[in-house]
């Protein structure tokens, strides 16, 4: 019983806790512009995403280590250092796209321009991590989330060709604009498996104190939870493709996206969109600033744990303070963040070799895991996507940086 | 035991299981005749730097000295003082007390206190 509580709660967070301003922003962008076409890559991030999450529960379960903890105690500080730097600069530019997400809702909704919402966005995001334990931002700002799911029901609503809706599911190619399709391909990769979501994954894990007996309800979680967030992503594409595609609109600036929704729920559907983007981004701004943080106290052997006063671990709640104050400075300097979403998650690409491939050779090992090590068939996987990602992200870059 | 594989970087918990940081360096002598023997383990800032490189420690320990930190940079705990290692390194030491802690501490007496909620 106390198992299948856990199972349900960790499948709502996930679904919540899926979809943020990186998944809609290319969700939306690869709907507008190529309708149906793209499908295909959200399916292929979201099984890498599922043995992802799946590893990372797996190895805080077998082991009681976090993903961080491992690859320090394994690969030495050394080899540990550049990854950490990228990857950190990579959480950092997600950070400020996500913070830049919650002042772009509330913009829409005052009418204040994001730069004045910048300090004030931060400042509450601080407050929560510096007041709240882990399960309330797990559990209470996921199972908000869940109103993102107004995107499920407006893609329903807009009846889409099912012949179509499935042909979108196999590769293809574009029939015109080759560099921007490669482009929202691979931004799609990125803010479906971003580096954080191992590191809070199996750091809440480590927290709950899960062991072996947990390791069929982190299987349910990844599968299910994974699955279902993604279908959220799908909702978007789907009636980004069918609302804004028809128009020609782009959907290359907010208020454009912001009008997903207006055509299945009149008059409530801006501020559906309004408070789905207000969450979920407000959801993730919590989840990347405590992933990083986690990785940094970690990979230092510093004491650290959300559901500590910061008192008691002083560096780790400063860490995550700096890291919060800091990712405002690019909405406060008027960066857009539509801009800067799509920029940030075609880096997450490039820090994925560097952060997956450690892991992996971690959960191959026999020492550390025994005879819950990886199998043949998420080893080629998550190596398949990963190596995609990467090898679609050094040409994709520099062809949109070319074409402006 | 394989000093590289199952020490060095591992996490070290103190005696009540608080975690009080990794060991960044091994430290051993050499003796004329004898095999080399395992003084202790190292952590701290100016430890992890030296693996970068020499210059870069001398930094550190440049730049902190005047704080009077030299033992918070350079921690040595000696073998005597590790009582078991199993993935992780158990000392039997109260964190609270070394100098490890110096850090935390100052953070947490000159900045969180003084923040909203920080008490």
């Amino acid at each position: 019983m106390k198992k299948a509580l856990k199972l349900a709660l960790g499948i709502v967070t996930s679904i919540g806790g899926f979809f943020d301003a990186g998944n809609l922003a290319t969700a939306a962008q690869a709907g507008a512009n190529f309708g149906f076409q793209l499908l295909w890559v959200v399916l292929l991030g979201t099984v890498c995403l599922i043995f992802l999450t799946e590893m990372s529960g797996r190895l805080a379960a077998c082991s009681g280590h976090t993903v961080a903890d491992s690859i320090r105690a394994r690969f030495g500080f050394k080899k540990c250092l550049f990854p950490a730097i990228a990857e950190s600069i990579a959480h950092y530019l997600l950070l400020a796209s996500e913070i830049g997400g919650v002042c772009i809702a509330l913009q829409l909704l005052t009418g204040y321009s994001i730069r004045w919402w910048a300090i004030p966005v931060a400042l509450f995001v601080w407050m929560i991590l510096w007041k709240g334990t882990f399960s309330l931002i797990e559990d209470g700002v996921s199972i908000l989330g869940l109103v993102a799911l107004c995107f499920v029901v407006a893609a329903i609503a807009l009846r889409p060709d099912h012949r179509a809706l499935l042909a979108g599911f196999v590769p293809s190619l574009p029939d015109s604009h080759p560099a921007n399709y490669w482009f929202i391909a691979v931004s799609i990769l990125g803010a479906t498996i971003s580096p954080f979501l191992f590191y809070f994954y199996s750091s809440g894990a480590v927290e709950e104190k899960w062991d072996k007996s947990d390791l069929r309800v982190n299987k349910g979680i990844a599968v299910l939870g994974m699955g279902f967030g993604s279908v959220v992503t799908i909702g978007v594409v789907i009636t980004a493709a069918m609302v804004l595609g028809p128009y020609g609109i782009q959907a290359d600036r907010y208020h454009e996206v912001a009008l997903l929704l207006t055509k299945v729920f009149g008059f409530w559907g801006f501020p559906l969109f309004l408070g789905s983007v207000l969450i979920a981004c407000l959801g993730a701004s919590l989840e990347v600033t405590l992933g990083s943080s986690y990785m940094i106290a970690q990979a230092l052997g510093w004491n650290w744990g959300e559901n500590l006063k910061p008192k008691e671990n002083a560096r780790f709640a400063l860490t995550y303070s700096a890291f919060v104050f800091l990712a405002a400075l690019p909405v406060l300097i008027g960066i857009d963040p539509l801009k800067l979403t799509m920029f940030s998650m075609a880096i997450i690409t490039l820090v994925l070799p560097p952060a997956v491939l450690p892991f992996l050779v971690i959960m191959n090992d026999s020492q550390e895991l025994g005879e819950h090590r990886n199998g043949w068939l998420s080893n080629s996987i998550v190596i398949f996507v990963t190596l995609l990602a990467f090898v679609l992200a050094i040409v994709a870059i520099p062809l949109q940086i070319a074409g402006g | 035991m394989n000093l590289v594989r199952d020490i060095l970087d591992h996490l070290i918990l103190d005696r009540r299981g608080t975690r009080m940081g990794r060991v960044d360096g091994l430290v051993l002598e050499l003796r004329d005749g004898e095999p080399p023997r395992v003084l202790g383990i190292e952590s701290g800032s100016a430890v992890l730097a030296r693996r970068i490189s020499g210059r870069l420690e001398r930094w550190v320990e440049k730049r902190w000295r005047r704080a009077g930190t030299e033992s918070a940079i350079c921690f040595r705990i000696p073998w005597s003082a590790v009582r078991k290692v199993s993935d992780d390194v158990e000392v039997d030491l109260e964190f609270e007390k070394t100098p490890a802690f110096r850090t935390e501490k100052w953070l947490r007496e000159n900045v969180v206190s003084k923040l909203p909620g920080g008490k």
